[in-house]
């Protein structure tokens, strides 16, 4: 039956909305929560002026250890290199297996996903602490602890891309006999290729991000200075610090952000 | 096909493809290079091994059930920080990232603006926003919350910016067409496209706090990280375990939540 639109006939009813019962429940939500926490926004409100009192203090940047900051962020990216290495190395091998379509027998998949899940479930710096109450001090096991979660993260990017792959790819290669490794070099890979390469840029400058936090933990790179030096309240050193992560980090992002467009 | 490189692969000569090889040799030399910096040393990973074993029989201790109560009620504060942390960043998020957008944005000076002050927010960690924060406002919560919320803004705006811009512009000039102000426009032309997105977002974004709230604790920044680095630094392997594993549990369960409602939003199976 066709709705015929004279004027006085009555408009169809507004489709009933839950929205500002939801929007009511979060906010009650959130009220009880910022109580639980015992957060206190006002003391915010009130200390804006202090808050710009205290943020001019690191208006004046200390440089006097610049070569030593340096070598701190050298070591930090290193760190991150290593880490971002190890990860694509392990997800170059776990990846195929990994992928439904590609996966030798379907328990191989699950058991595969599920270590994967495993192994980005745990946060970076919590691994550095494990890593590092195994090894000891030092930047190697913050490589190690950047790269099993990113490792992780790689194979399950990697594993969905290969399923996306057009499935007569793969056909075209096993009709010829291809065994499973030669499927997935010559199938696999050389169709994710770009992709691959752009996921992996962007993990590097992810672990160049965390490598900077993980010196908290003691495994090394510049973390552990800023930590120092704002515990001293030398404001002028973390300054100097927090400007030369920050530079770094920016360019690490250009110049990954640059490599991917060109990828793409 | 950049700059003329053979990234054709297999070759027709059957020989790995002079990109891939230059490619590898090139990550090789940086790894040999930088090997120092990272003290790599072959020796110490071997010999670690019977450290690594010895740490983890340490492990393996009867977990402090005791600690229980008090591992909940701070796993329940780590949670109650992304949650709010998430909601300040949203509420921040949902103007910035209409300005951050190339197509919603009142002026292209303030969409640079916008967009370079975005990028300099997600540029530090979280950790170290946190150390700032904690010499600022002192102990607590408080300043974990607003190191999580400045980071979250930096990303969420980013990415509320990058659905609005790939909106479809007949509907926002049909919206146009019927003399709708500035505002309508956009709240009635581009927010309902944009809508399954952002909670997209959200979902990501309120997994992604979840994880990084778990460590801020490490410099005193409220949450589950505090008794976990005091927990190693006393050898309380007991408690270590406890902790650990629940931070796994917790984690993994949201990830699955927010996996299965960001696939139901966006490919709309119960919409």
């Amino acid at each position: 039956m066709k709705r015929r639109l004279v004027p006085g006939t009555p408009l169809a009813p507004r489709p009933r909305s839950l929205f500002p019962v939801w929007l009511a429940a979060v906010l009650a939500l959130l009220w009880l929560i910022v109580h639980h926490l015992g957060i206190s926004f006002e003391t915010l409100g009130y200390g804006v002026t202090d808050m710009g009192e205290y943020f001019s203090r690191y208006g004046r940047p200390d440089f006097g250890d610049l070569p030593s900051y340096l070598r701190l962020m050298a070591v930090t990216l290193a760190t991150a290199f290593w880490g971002t290495v190890f990860a694509l190395v392990v997800a170059f091998l776990l990846a195929p297996l990994a992928a439904r379509n590609l996966s030798p027998h379907p328990l191989v998949f699950r058991a595969t996903r599920e270590l994967l899940n495993v192994m980005r479930a745990l946060p970076d710096l919590l691994l550095a602490l494990f890593f590092v109450a195994a090894i000891g001090l030092g930047p190697m096991p913050g490589a190690l602890a950047v790269g099993v979660p990113t490792a992780g993260f790689l194979a399950k990017f990697f594993a969905e891309s290969l399923e996306r792959v057009d499935a007569g790819i793969y056909e075209g290669l096993a009709s010829t006999g291809a065994n499973f490794p030669q499927v997935v070099m010559y199938a696999g890979w050389p169709s994710i290729l770009r992709e691959a390469l752009g996921f992996t840029l962007y993990i590097l400058d992810r672990n160049v991000r965390m490598a900077s936090v993980l010196g908290l933990v003691g495994a090394g790179g510049i973390g552990a200075a800023l930590h120092v030096t704002l515990s001293l309240f030398d404001y002028g050193r973390s300054a100097a610090l927090i400007l030369v992560m920050l530079v770094t980090i920016l360019l690490v992002d250009y110049a990954s952000a640059w490599l991917r467009r060109r990828l793409a | 096909m950049t700059k003329g490189w053979n990234w054709r692969w297999p070759t027709r000569s059957g020989l790995p493809p002079l990109a891939a090889v230059a490619a590898v040799a090139g990550v090789l030399l940086m790894l040999w290079l930088t090997a120092p910096l990272v003290e790599i040393d072959l020796h110490r990973i071997l010999g670690s091994a019977g450290k690594m074993a010895a740490f983890a029989g340490d492990l393996m201790v009867k977990p402090d059930w005791k600690y229980l109560p008090q591992l909940f009620w701070k796993m329940v504060e780590t949670m109650e920080m992304s949650f709010v942390a998430t909601s300040i960043a949203l509420v921040v998020s949902l103007p910035l990232g209409l300005l951050a957008a190339r197509n919603a944005t009142p002026h292209v000076l303030v969409y640079r603006v916008i967009r370079d002050l975005l990028g300099l927010l997600r540029a530090m960690p979280e950790l170290v926003w946190a150390l700032v924060f904690v010499s600022a406002v002192g102990l607590g919560p408080l300043a974990g919350v607003m190191a999580l919320a400045i980071v979250t803004v930096g990303f969420m705006s980013k990415f509320f910016a990058e659905s609005i811009e790939v909106v479809d512009p007949k509907q926002v000039e049909g919206i146009a067409a019927h003399g709708a102000g500035w505002i309508q426009v956009r709240l009635f032309g581009m927010l309902p496209q944009v809508l399954p997105d952002f909670v997209g977002t959200v979902m990501y974004v309120l997994d992604h706090n979840l994880r990084a709230a778990t460590i801020l604790g490490f410099v005193g920044a409220g949450g589950i990280g505090f008794d976990l680095i005091m927990s190693v630094r006393l050898f309380q392997y007991d408690r270590l375990l406890l902790i650990a594993g629940s931070i796994y549990l917790v984690v993994t369960a949201l990830d699955h939540l927010s996996n299965r409602w960001r696939s139901r939003i966006i490919h709309g199976a119960a919409a």
